[in-house]
């Protein structure tokens, strides 16, 4: 235990776990009140040609992939207010577009290697002081921001129309979130992978729903929820070497399906 | 009085399509005022129209003098009740959460409601007859229960202007009757204006002081007893007032029994 926590490359894994399952914990909330877990899921895989941008133009893979995630999710939103198409169908084509760019660059780039593993499945050991600079320099204003509007995010998820009668500006809101979620699928990028990084932002949420008599309590749990699955999967993953991603899923199901289960028995 | 609300050659257009033609009327402050028509005739698109969800495509909606983008921007004008159904039923809130949702704007940029608030919140819940629900699941309450803390929510704001939409949707016949009831003891007392929009004709016109009967074009506003007129009945629902009530089950024995 105690060798786990010494260990300078588990520490940084442990204090990026930790930021980013409180961001994710506060966005997961909305994600399952607001029932927007594909767009959570689709984001999450065009972040895969952000990455692969990022290894063909030499750039830093995990702020390529920020910008371009970014780009995406305003993308789907311009796409779902405008009508014709529906948000679903606009996800649909976003994301798989991103993944073929990003298929179709890794082939092209010759750093096809176990780096590009790290990204689809997460890599502790791949996490650098700059990877730890650059998830405190997002989560922490984005956190920041979340917890400022929150009052606004609750009238929103309870109902869009009464939130512009209140005189919000909602569509600056959405965008906003938006632009939140986009950050905490990358910087959960290299912990989770992108296969799995959509779970961070469903599995926290719907735990939290089991238990919550109230928002704020549910934004607790969700970030409780997301904090615990992160460490103890940490652990199970430095222990049995196995992927960190997989470890973290696997945790956050667990703490969703014993308590669902013992509910429903109850 | 003055004018709460002043409707002037407002047409309304969704996705190119005329919604809402030619509307003119004047409502004075603390009426209580019924939208009735046939569905698709209009009523939600004029009181989005009126809240400021939606702009005009001709004409000029004033809510107390003002236009309906410059009320968005000001607490204490419009409480809004919006269509029930498109409230999660299952969301994780107290009654007492709910309500204190009203108070959000007056607390101000980055503060909770404080405990005046929470009082304001309590004293709504009691005008409404809920305040034993103030601790219960907004989840585990009835559709009557659920109603009436929305109505102490939108209350809380101090509105001057109540705008309900379809409010008695999943409240069953006996609870409407209390809960329009409550509703005219809500206007007398606050000097409120209510605009409810109603697809229940028959029940509405004992309670509204005026109604509109809206299918497109406005065809009547005035007097609710005025309204059981057939002739605005036709225009509204194309069938008479008899047919009206009873009309599918109608048509079908019309039809049988001509075969």
């Amino acid at each position: 235990m105690i060798e786990v926590l010494s260990s300078p490359f588990m520490q940084k894994a442990f204090l990026a776990g930790l930021l980013v399952s409180l961001l994710t914990g506060i966005i997961s909330t909305f994600i399952v009140l607001r029932k927007m877990s594909f767009v959570g899921a689709g984001i999450s895989h065009a972040a895969f040609g952000g990455v692969a941008i990022g290894f063909f133009t030499g750039a830093d893979p995990l702020i390529a992939a920020i910008i371009y995630s970014v780009i995406i999710a305003l993308g789907i939103e311009a796409t779902g207010r405008r009508g014709g198409i529906s948000e679903d169908v606009s996800i649909g084509i976003f994301y798989s577009v991103s993944m073929a760019l990003g298929i179709a660059l890794v082939s092209l780039s010759k750093t096809y290697n176990v780096d590009l593993f790290g990204y689809l499945f997460g890599n502790i050991l791949a996490i650098t002081d700059a990877d730890i600079v650059l998830t405190m320099a997002v989560s922490v204003p984005v956190t920041a921001l979340m917890l400022i509007f929150l009052k606004e995010y609750f009238l929103i998820t309870y109902d869009e129309e009464l939130a512009k009668v209140s005189g919000i500006r909602v569509r600056a809101m959405n965008i906003l979130f938006l632009v939140a979620l986009a950050v905490s699928i990358v910087i959960s990028i290299r912990i989770v992978g992108i296969i799995l990084v959509a779970a961070l932002l469903v599995i926290p949420g719907a735990t939290a729903r089991l238990f919550a008599k109230g928002l704020l309590s549910m934004i607790f749990f969700s970030c409780a929820a997301g904090a615990f699955s992160v460490i103890a999967g940490l652990f199970v993953s430095y222990r049995y070497d196995v992927a960190p991603g997989a470890c973290i899923v696997l945790t956050a199901a667990t703490i969703f399906f014993v308590p669902l289960s013992l509910k429903k028995w109850a | 009085m003055s004018s709460a609300l002043e409707v002037e050659g407002l047409t309304v257009a969704v996705k190119g399509k005329k919604v809402l033609r030619d509307i003119n009327f004047t409502l004075e402050e603390g009426i209580f005022l019924g939208i009735v028509g046939p569905n698709g005739g209009g009523k939600t698109t004029l009181i989005r129209t009126i809240l400021g969800l939606l702009k005009p495509a001709s004409g000029s909606v004033r809510v107390f003098g003002q236009r309906p983008g410059s009320t968005l921007a000001q607490s204490g004008i419009l409480g809004y009740l919006p269509q029930h159904q498109n409230i999660d039923p299952n969301f994780p809130a107290t009654a007492l959460d709910i309500v204190l949702m009203g108070r959000y704007r007056a607390a101000g940029f980055l503060k909770w409601p404080g405990k005046k608030d929470r009082e304001k919140a309590l004293q709504c819940l009691t005008i409404m007859g809920a305040e034993e629900l103030r601790n219960r699941q907004y989840s585990q309450m009835s559709g009557g229960q659920q109603q009436r803390v929305s109505i102490a929510r939108a209350l809380a704001a101090d509105p001057r202007m109540l705008v309900l939409d379809e409010p008695s949707t999943g409240i069953d016949v006996v609870g409407q009757e209390d809960f329009y009831h409550l509703l005219k003891g809500l206007q007398k007392k606050m000097n409120l204006t209510i605009l409810m929009v109603s697809h229940d004709i028959g029940s509405v016109t004992s309670y509204v002081d005026e109604i509109s009967c809206l299918n497109i074009s406005l065809h009547y506003h005035g007097n609710p007893l005025g309204a059981l007129d057939e002739k605005v009945m036709t225009s509204l629902y194309g069938k008479s007032v008899d047919l009206l009530v009873h009309s599918d089950v109608c048509d079908k024995c019309e039809r049988l029994r001509q075969h």
